[in-house]
């Protein structure tokens, strides 16, 4: 690949309106994208190379990991609903001002990233704002 | 014709509406009680009907003798469990043609149409109104495709849980929008199912999985899956979550690397507890009525845990898949 194309491509990782974060086998986070930079006030560069679990301590641990393993050892995806968990990271809404949620729905997905060889030494995890989506269902249906 | 499934239970009308004939051109219609059931008889849709006995509202034997009060000739077969004598004896009396036992296989129901010269094998092709053609040849791919395919996603079960998983044969079949529906409604009304289903979509093959499960099985598979705690309502979320993603997952890549297309899949959406099923269904009724499913039914040795895995293409889909698959052919 070209590196001119390599720039545009990873311009647009960066701008994505989607939350990435790719780990590698330790939970150390090696991508951390704009979007996880602007929603959680963390700059990709200081969270480069540190454990996720120790940076985010309220994470359910046992909980994650089981999905984490699970990802890598069956090479398959794994979906998290908004409906099993409201969100994985807690980030404020997107529109502070006219949203009525307080915090942004998350629906998650955690993708395997197999190497040249095939083995899974990273992770993705996509994270997605359905707070709209969330809101809207919880409304329409009291709980 | 029209032919009238008339019984309390949504399992058991989808069974028999799966033990008909695949290719008797007759149209289907259901209902949930006696009094629907002689409603829909009333309005025509009942040139054969399959009776329940037991049902609330009206029971079996209450239409027989209501059907012989007004003098509606209609061909009635009582379809029970209750397989007793007196039961036969009576419903014979009050005009019913045949009687056979549940859960009935498509050989008895073979058997019992070709004894009431209702069907003629092999005469028409599966063709149905929904424009959804199916050769038997294209069919036979398919099943080969999803046997596959279902292995893979076994595979991976069984490796999750740590059991072993009874390897189903795929049920490749053309299902009518109406049966769906019922699955999907006892999902939500009865509280004994659950479900999730997820949208895929690649080379212009469009489809949904759905992920239909037990909830009699959630206490086995807690127990599979490591989970100590009490099962709550949120614990049942995460492993249905856990199942689905595994189940479609392998099950897609699987039929994807057959097909050379690779799929992208959608969030799941986990049906019922947001939002009301009628609603999903009703809104896409006048697109399609029925259409190319495939149905896997896994269940674990020696354990309790039954999940239905169902994927239904869309009409469109089906004239690419064709094309995928005429050099297999």
């Amino acid at each position: 690949m070209e590196i001119r194309e390599f720039h545009w491509l990873m311009n647009i990782i960066q701008n994505l309106e989607v939350g990435l974060v790719v780990l590698d086998t330790d939970n150390r986070i090696q991508v951390w994208n704009g979007f996880m930079e602007s929603h959680s006030s963390r700059l990709s560069y200081e969270v480069k190379d540190k454990d996720l679990f120790e940076l985010y301590p309220e994470l359910d641990r046992v909980w994650l990991e089981r999905k984490l393993n699970m990802v890598k050892t069956l090479n398959n995806k794994a979906f998290i609903s908004w409906e099993q968990r409201p969100f994985l990271f807690h980030f404020s809404n997107y529109r502070p001002i006219t949203g009525t949620a307080t915090h942004m729905y998350q629906n998650i997905t955690i993708m395997p990233l197999p190497d040249f060889t095939g083995e899974i030494q990273h992770l993705a995890i996509l994270i997605y704002d359905v707070t709209d989506q969330a809101v809207a269902r919880l409304t329409a249906t009291p709980a | 014709m029209n032919v009238l499934i008339c019984d309390d239970s949504a399992f058991a009308r989808k069974q028999m509406a799966r033990a008909l004939p695949n290719d008797w051109p007759v149209t289907l219609h259901f209902a949930e009680h006696g009094q629907q059931g002689l409603e829909q008889i009333l309005s025509g849709h009942g040139d054969l009907v399959f009776l329940d006995l037991t049902m609330p509202i009206m029971d079996g034997y209450q239409v027989l003798q209501a059907l012989k009060e007004q003098e509606v000739r209609t061909k009635v077969v009582v379809v029970s469990g209750d397989i007793q004598p007196e039961a036969r004896r009576q419903v014979l009396e009050l005009g019913a043609l045949d009687f056979i036992k549940k859960p009935c296989s498509s050989e008895d129901i073979l058997a019992l149409l070709l004894r009431l010269d209702l069907y003629q094998p092999g005469q028409t092709e599966l063709t149905t109104q929904g424009g959804v053609n199916l050769t038997v040849e294209a069919r036979d791919v398919y099943q080969e495709l999803a046997n596959v395919a279902m292995g893979q996603a076994a595979d991976l079960l069984a490796r999750m849980l740590g059991g072993f998983v009874i390897l189903p044969i795929p049920n490749v079949n053309v299902l009518e929008v109406s049966e769906l529906h019922m699955a999907l409604n006892s999902a939500a009304s009865s509280g004994t199912l659950s479900a999730v289903c997820q949208g895929f979509i690649g080379a212009g093959i469009a489809g949904e999985a759905l992920v239909l499960f037990h909830d009699s099985s959630f206490a086995d598979l807690a127990k599979l899956m490591g989970h100590t705690d009490q099962v709550t309502k949120s614990v049942e979320l995460e492993l249905l979550m856990d199942m689905s993603n595994v189940l479609i997952g392998a099950f897609l890549r699987g039929f994807a690397n057959q097909l050379d297309t690779p799929f992208s899949q959608g969030h799941p959406v986990v049906l019922g507890q947001h939002r009301p099923i009628e609603e999903l269904i009703q809104a896409n009724r006048h697109r399609w009525r029925r259409t190319l499913a495939i149905e896997i039914n896994y269940q674990i040795r020696d354990h309790q845990v039954q999940c239905d895995l169902l994927l239904l293409f869309t009409e469109d889909s089906i004239q690419f898949m064709n094309n995928k698959i005429l050099h297999l052919m």
